[in-house]
């Protein structure tokens, strides 16, 4: 062969690699489905969607702001994040801004999977990577309450998500790196109560969400879960609860402060916890006990160091 | 020699306005302080059952209270822009972009201790204060105190 030929067998050579690289990549990220065939036949339980919905802490991210009603879940709270600005979408019935339209595999897809019904990945602001682990029955009764509340009008905003974030498909390769995709597993060699806990806190909860460190791609740090980092959505510190944070509290003292916020030694939660509580007090106190129990048992973890120096604000 | 006095003097005018700062930090945690050593050590510990009732005491503690939330607005004035050292909480920077906001969550704190001001006899009615109080306090903790650590 002459040499024109090299260069010519090269870039078919690349065109040819970066075919079967894309082609891989879209394999790999294409967006999962719980097609409602799969779905059992099932009488939802409403009740039991009402706790989902509270243990989920629905309402403290899709409430419209600045109104006392919980169950308004019009959406428009602007999250903060160093990925950008998110602004949370309208998840009552309404038929043409909310989810009214929504088949309960579409909704259930959503929550566990992260994926829209137009098959596009959700930001992992919504928190599926806790949510996968929920139980199926408690996403259904979940869909079945939200289906009793207010219709609420108004279509909310799109994120302000730049790139490369804002390339959807990506999230494919995030959640392959981030996500099991696997159901809670219970422990059997652990009380009823304490996989009660676990369930909660790990699922539905998704209390590590804001009390874990994060790397730079936005995933948490799993060998630092529950050891606290910074706010994710901006000022302050999210606190440790593994044993490293909370061996002074006692399963009473944990149960207490996610009924009322308060403290033992008096002070009441502030901040972002205050919109945990408004949640966990609605609660029954058995769940709120078998959450102390699991916390209460992580063992003790490090959590990253925190800024030991007087912060400056630049603000 | 005169270059060394002029950045010297710099040196030191810079390190006094940082110092300067962190002591406005210091007086604002402190005030804070006070306010809890005052509901916290004092009124909950009898509302607990952990210290016996004592009138005298109830009274300093509300006394106190009262006088120190009235300097709330005036000591949070000026903004250090830093929190204390080592400190666990500190000021959100949202006091200062919404000044007048933070201001009038103060009157119901105030409102809720003139309301319970000479009327606590027992455990019973100090309990019923303290709750009121509390969550005065916590209406503004919740979205202009950050956690530290």
């Amino acid at each position: 062969m002459t040499d024109r030929w090299t260069p010519r067998l090269v870039f078919l050579g690349s065109v040819i690699a970066v075919a079967v690289g894309f082609t891989i990549f879209w394999w790999l990220t294409i967006p999962a489905v719980v097609p409602s065939n799969s779905l059992p036949a099932y009488t939802p339980n409403p009740a039991n969607g009402l706790t989902a919905f509270n243990a989920g802490g629905c309402s403290s991210c899709h409430a419209v702001p600045a109104q006392p009603d919980r169950t308004r879940l019009g959406g428009g709270l602007a999250i903060p994040s160093p990925f950008g600005t998110f602004y949370v979408p309208n998840i009552s019935p309404d038929p043409v801004d909310g989810i009214g339209q929504w088949t309960e595999a579409e909704f259930v897809t959503a929550v566990i999977k992260g994926v829209s019904p137009t098959g596009v990945h959700y930001l992992p602001a919504f928190p599926y990577t806790s949510y996968q682990h929920a139980k199926i029955e408690d996403v259904r009764d979940l869909f079945a309450y939200l289906k009793t509340l207010a219709p609420v009008s108004g279509r909310v905003r799109d994120h302000d998500v730049p790139f490369p974030f804002n390339i959807r498909r990506n999230l494919g390769i995030w959640k392959l790196l981030f996500m099991d995709g696997k159901p809670f597993a219970p422990n059997p060699s652990r009380s009823a109560s304490w996989n009660r806990g676990a369930y909660l806190i790990n699922s539905l909860g998704h209390c590590a969400e804001c009390h874990s460190p994060r790397n730079f791609l936005g995933g948490i740090v799993a060998a630092q879960r529950f050891a606290g980092g910074p706010n994710p959505e901006g000022e302050g510190w999210v606190p440790n609860i593994t044993q490293k944070g909370l061996g002074e509290w006692s399963e009473k003292d944990i149960a207490y402060f996610l009924q009322t916020g308060e403290l033992p030694d008096g002070d009441t939660a502030g901040g972002l916890m205050a919109r945990v509580i408004r949640n966990t007090s609605q609660l029954n106190p058995e769940d709120r006990a078998a959450m102390a129990e699991y916390l209460k048992s992580l063992p003790s973890v490090d959590g990253p160091p925190r800024p030991k120096k007087a912060v400056k604000h630049d603000q | 020699m005169i270059r060394m006095v002029v950045v010297v003097g710099t040196l030191l005018l810079g390190v006094g306005a940082v110092m300067a700062q962190q002591e406005i930090a210091v007086q604002q945690q402190n005030l804070m302080k006070g306010q809890a050593r005052s509901l916290y050590t004092v009124v909950m510990k009898m509302v607990k059952g952990e210290i016996p009732y004592n009138q005298a005491a109830v009274n300093t503690a509300i006394k106190e209270l009262e006088e120190s939330v009235g300097k709330i607005a005036v000591v949070f004035t000026p903004n250090p822009k830093q929190d204390v050292v080592d400190a666990t909480y500190g000021s959100s920077q949202k006091i200062w972009q919404n000044k007048a906001d933070f201001d009038s969550k103060i009157p119901p704190v105030a409102k809720a201790i003139a309301d319970v001001k000479g009327k606590i006899k027992d455990v019973a009615s100090l309990k019923v204060a303290y709750d009121q109080i509390n969550a005065r306090c916590g209406d503004c903790h919740e979205t202009y105190r950050v956690k530290l650590k």
